[in-house]
């Protein structure tokens, strides 16, 4: 790694406009491409202070800081435009969360890494609707947090009600979303606004290890632990009304649930596996990267096609679990209003994954060109008009859904034809972290945390209360800021705003 | 691929000819002229002495004579060309008794002449009561009229169709499309194409698209629930739960 003074880095990064600053090559050795990222003044300060603490002497371990990631993903062979930080992006494995990176599926040399993709495949949102209204929820608020904390197994080690044994799985794991629909558990209607229709086609549970299966098989139908829950929303604000009647939102005030989980276990195992054999093929390929964990092999490789197959398996993995999950808010809010789910209207808006690989088309220098789509810690947003979103948004652009963090508001966005010509069709995915899982820790008092969602109307039922203050408000970034940096930037436009009104964690 | 062609202008030996060859190409040349094209006189053919070493110059100069366009050294658009232009030749010295195979000739006396008993098929659809007839319905069901009356007549019966059914007047709130008027001109973005008619003629195309795409998403729905019903029996099983730490 270069070693160089703050204010040398600081030559190498140019602020394009208000919102976007361009990452000049050089910064890290071997960039093929320029990278960028997108920040408001606010988001701005916090990207530059931890470039600024990483150049202080003696500052080594830990992560590198975001932009410097950003750039190393820049260096890696195959990349085409440029390497993309969003406005929540900070460090993480490898590859910064809320980055997202396109190869040329092409060009031999183009690679596939498990660090874009993340440890959580296919850690996604999916936002139902209902017809009810927040007066209609509010006396039983309680005993509706109780009643789906009662359906929805949360936290680390646990266990789902639904039973299944090793041969389900494993056609879960090849059929995904259609899985849950032939064994009843959602609607047909749900299956048309997910993301990939729920199922990625190439998925082969073969690639995928016994030490993942045997991981992931308790586990479907739970919600995990770290930032996922289920939260009962209210609409907050309607930014644009055309695009939310297509939503099904009417008016403020009518009431969501939002589910925010992934692959659980299963996918973390699949992440390692791969990367133990990406390791192995780095060195057997040549390849060279500027960072150890940035572990890739060729796309058309034995182990990039096999990450590629067991990576789309722990998708379907990921889109059985939410569907499972969808299936027990329904029964959740069906036994406390005593009406049908149908009644209720819980229709599923959509479901996106924001940690995914996934081939797609694009234009490059005006040119249609196959792409290996990194998003990691980023969701695709696809514009008006975009074959591969629901007939339902064809109008609006596909809906990209905002999970804020616990007691803070959520965002559905819509794609953008200026975001395709940006980012490749990508947005942000969440808030951020700001502050590290154990900086949060030494800092907060989960009491001060829980009172303070009381205060604000909050109900919440946690698994690991002491564990709250990693999840805390304080410990991510403003979500409106990064919305706002989004929409400003024209990658995605503002839609909706929910505010939480009870929350389920692990 | 002469096969047929060569067949009908009664060249022997016509299965074996392959053109790629040169000696045969000479010799199916000379065939041509001596017994179908005959642009020479019989006692002057220099095109006719295939061995000769000046064959090719003499091939050139015929193709000149006959007004061949096709370039040299593409042997087989040649040979096509000469044979299609003997055909031609052969067609001309007949062409009455071709023609009376002509499909317009068969047409006129192969079919019968039948009298529709249905009054509708006796129409006549270039009359002025006809066009002010469906001018007529059309303004009843408030149909804005085609130039055409025709195709006027064709949105008639789709209204009809699907809106007039049994079914439609039994339950007609089944059938009465309900929800929001969606302020198309403003909302769909992205048609800047500079002419405001064309635009509106895009948008309208673009939302019948999408009503396409509905209709087969429903159907699909339609199916996947047709199987569901077979299949589905989703369980739970609260014993197997386990919320963790």
């Amino acid at each position: 790694m270069v070693v160089r003074s703050y204010n040398d880095e600081l030559k190498y990064l140019e602020k394009i406009n208000n919102y976007c600053w361009r990452i000049k090559i050089g910064f890290q050795p071997n960039m093929k491409v320029e990278g960028c990222f997108y920040v408001n003044a606010a988001l701005e300060k916090l990207m530059l202070e931890e470039l600024r603490n990483a150049c202080r002497p003696g500052m080594t371990g830990g992560f590198l800081p975001g932009v410097k990631q950003i750039a190393n993903v820049a260096a890696l062979p195959g990349i085409v435009g440029r390497s993309i930080g969003l406005p929540d992006v900070h460090s993480g494995y490898g590859f910064a969360i809320g980055n997202m990176a396109a190869f040329d599926v092409n060009d031999p040399q183009s690679i596939v890494s498990p660090g874009g993709v993340g440890f959580d495949i296919n850690c996604g949102v999916r936002l139902l609707r209902t017809n009810l209204w927040e007066k209609d929820v509010l006396p039983v608020k309680e005993q509706l947090a109780q009643s789906l904390f009662d359906h929805i197994p949360v936290g680390v080690g646990s266990k789902g009600i639904i039973p299944m044994n090793a041969r389900d799985l494993d056609e879960a794991l090849e059929m995904g979303m259609d899985w849950s629909l032939r064994e009843g558990y959602v609607w047909a209607e749900d299956k048309e606004h997910c993301e990939e229709y729920g199922r990625m086609l190439n998925a082969d549970p073969a690639t995928v290890s016994m030490r993942a299966k045997k991981r992931g098989l308790p586990q479907l139908g739970t919600l995990g632990a770290g930032n996922h829950y289920a939260e009962i929303q209210v609409v907050d604000e309607i930014y644009d009304k055309w695009a939310a009647c297509k939503m099904g939102i009417e008016e403020k005030g009518q009431v969501c649930v939002m589910i925010h989980s992934g692959s659980r276990g299963f996918g973390h195992q699949v992440a390692t596996d791969a990367l133990v054999q990406m390791e192995k093929a780095m060195k057997r390929y040549n390849i060279e990267t500027n960072d150890r964990q940035l572990a890739c092999s060729h796309i058309n490789s034995e182990e990039g096609q096999n990450y590629l197959k067991s990576m789309a398996a722990a998708a379907n993995f990921a889109w059985v679990n939410r569907s499972s999950m969808t299936f027990l808010s329904r029964q959740a809010f069906a036994k406390q209003f005593n009406m049908s789910p149908d009644d209720l209207d819980m229709h599923v808006i959509y479901d996106v994954s924001h940690n995914i690989a996934k081939i797609e088309e694009h234009l490059v220098d005006g040119k249609p060109k196959t792409l290996l789509v990194h998003r990691k810690g980023s969701t695709r947003a696809f514009p008006p008009g975009h074959p591969l979103i629901p007939v339902d948004y064809q109008l609006t652009g596909q809906p990209v859904l905002i999970g804020g963090t616990m007691g803070t508001c959520s965002y559905v966005l819509t794609g953008t034809e200026s975001g395709m010509e940006q980012t490749f069709g990508s947005t942000c995915h969440g808030a951020g972290r700001a502050l590290s899982r154990a900086k949060s820790r030494r800092n907060l008092n989960y009491t001060d945390v829980l009172r303070k969602l009381d205060d604000m109307g909050i109900s919440i039922r946690v698994a690991s209360p002491k564990l709250v203050m990693e999840e805390a408000p304080e410990s991510y970034k403003n979500v409106t800021d990064v919305v706002n940096t989004c929409h400003a930037a024209g990658i995605s436009n503002k839609c909706i705003k929910l505010r939480p009104i009870a929350v389920i964690k692990g | 691929m002469f096969k047929r062609k060569l067949s009908a202008l009664q060249y022997p030996n016509f299965d074996a000819v392959n053109a790629t060859d040169e000696k045969q190409f000479r010799k199916v040349i000379a065939w041509l002229e001596e017994n179908k094209i005959k642009k020479y006189k019989s006692n002057n053919r220099p095109i006719s002495d295939i061995n000769s070493s000046n064959w090719k110059k003499s091939f050139e100069q015929y193709k000149k004579d006959v007004s061949c366009p096709v370039k040299s050294n593409l042997t087989i658009e040649e040979l096509d060309w000469f044979v299609n232009f003997a055909l031609d030749i052969e067609y001309l010295k007949n062409k009455s008794k071709y023609d009376q195979h002509s499909l317009a000739v068969l047409k006129s006396t192969s079919i019968p002449n039948v009298v529709a008993d249905n009054p509708l098929d006796c129409l006549d659809f270039a009359s002025k009561d006809f066009k002010t007839g469906i001018e007529c319905i059309a303004q009843m069901l408030k149909i804005s009229p085609h130039p055409n009356p025709l195709v006027t007549l064709k949105a008639c019966s789709k209204l009809i169709c699907s809106r007039f059914n049994q079914n439609a007047i039994k339950n007609p709130n089944d059938y009465i499309i309900k929800g929001t008027a969606f302020p198309f001109e403003d909302a769909i973005k992205g048609y800047e194409l500079g002419d405001v008619v064309l635009q509106k003629a895009a948008k309208c195309l673009r939302l019948l698209y999408i009503q396409n795409l509905r209709e087969l998403q429903t159907q699909c729905n339609e199916s996947i629930v047709s199987v569901q019903n077979m299949t589905a029996n989703p369980k739970t099983d609260t014993k197997l739960g386990k919320v963790g730490k």
